[in-house]
């Protein structure tokens, strides 16, 4: 019977722990995000501060490429769209993920509890 | 279940700090520990951006129309540099983040930096006041905590 529980127990605690691995990994994620988020936004504020006929580079490597403006620009704005989505995808993923955590949370007194109910 | 919820929500809703158990106050003290922890590392990389922006502005101030023409060593690699002579010294390419770089006089440049220096200021600002709100909550979470515990130990005795 208390092998029953210990068992039981070890379960579910090893999924909890895989749970928050997987928030943790998510959390980093979505920081990582946020961080590439404000960056590209920052310089589409730059670009948008340049003059039209502004000389525009990009490194690609160890050498400047010269690029158009308009170029530029759009490829940022793509990539803040493309970023924002996977921003709204990781927080789906944290949400249920925090959900998760919490259930096992809940159901491992629900297995001790009887057990740990004694006097502290 | 619908109890422990409440703790995610920090912020979001008002919730009187001794209602909660001491399992959800001491989740809650987590979470808040690393949140400070967060602010001082993001403090500490603000800092870093702030002085090399500073760098760089004060840079600019040397950079003359006398320059033009003056000889300059460029580095090739870490350890190998070829002669040179400094031409067109009333532009500079800035690194604007993402792998972009852009032209723009000394001027624009100059208040390039003082914009930048101005934002990330702001930032630490914020950042400080943040940091000092939150840890005046975990203080509050604490303090709770050590009267829970003394209660429980009083109905135990009693």
């Amino acid at each position: 019977m208390s092998d029953d529980i210990q068992k039981k127990l070890q379960t579910e605690l090893d999924s909890f722990k895989n749970v928050q691995k997987e928030l943790q990994k998510a959390i980093q994620t979505r920081q990582q995000l946020d961080g590439q988020l404000n960056e590209n936004e920052i310089v589409k504020q730059e670009l948008d501060l340049l003059p039209s006929d502004g000389k525009v580079y990009k490194s690609v490597g160890p050498v400047l490429i010269k690029t158009e403006l308009v170029e530029a620009k759009q490829n940022v704005s793509k990539r803040i769209d493309y970023i924002t989505k996977e921003i709204k995808r990781i927080d789906d993923v944290i949400t249920s993920l925090e959900k998760k955590q919490d259930t096992h949370r809940g159901s491992a007194p629900e297995i001790t509890g009887p057990v740990s109910a004694g006097p502290s | 279940m619908a109890q422990i919820s409440a703790t995610e929500q920090k912020g979001m809703q008002q919730i009187d700090l001794t209602t909660l158990n001491i399992q959800q106050l001491s989740t809650l003290k987590q979470q808040l520990d690393q949140e400070l922890n967060l602010f001082q590392d993001s403090l500490a990389s603000l800092k870093i951006a702030q002085s090399k922006f500073q760098n760089s502005g004060e840079t600019l101030e040397r950079v003359t129309p006398e320059s033009e023409g003056k000889d300059i060593l460029v580095p090739l690699t870490g350890s190998m540099y070829v002669p040179g002579k400094l031409h067109d010294t009333d532009k500079v390419i800035i690194d604007v983040g993402t792998r972009y770089y852009v032209e723009k006089d000394i001027e624009t440049a100059k208040d390039y930096f003082q914009r930048k220096i101005k934002f990330v200021t702001e930032q630490m600002e914020k950042v400080q006041y943040l940091g000092l709100e939150k840890s005046k909550i975990r203080d509050a979470i604490v303090e709770i905590v050590e009267m829970k515990l003394t209660q429980q130990q009083q109905q135990h005795q009693s």
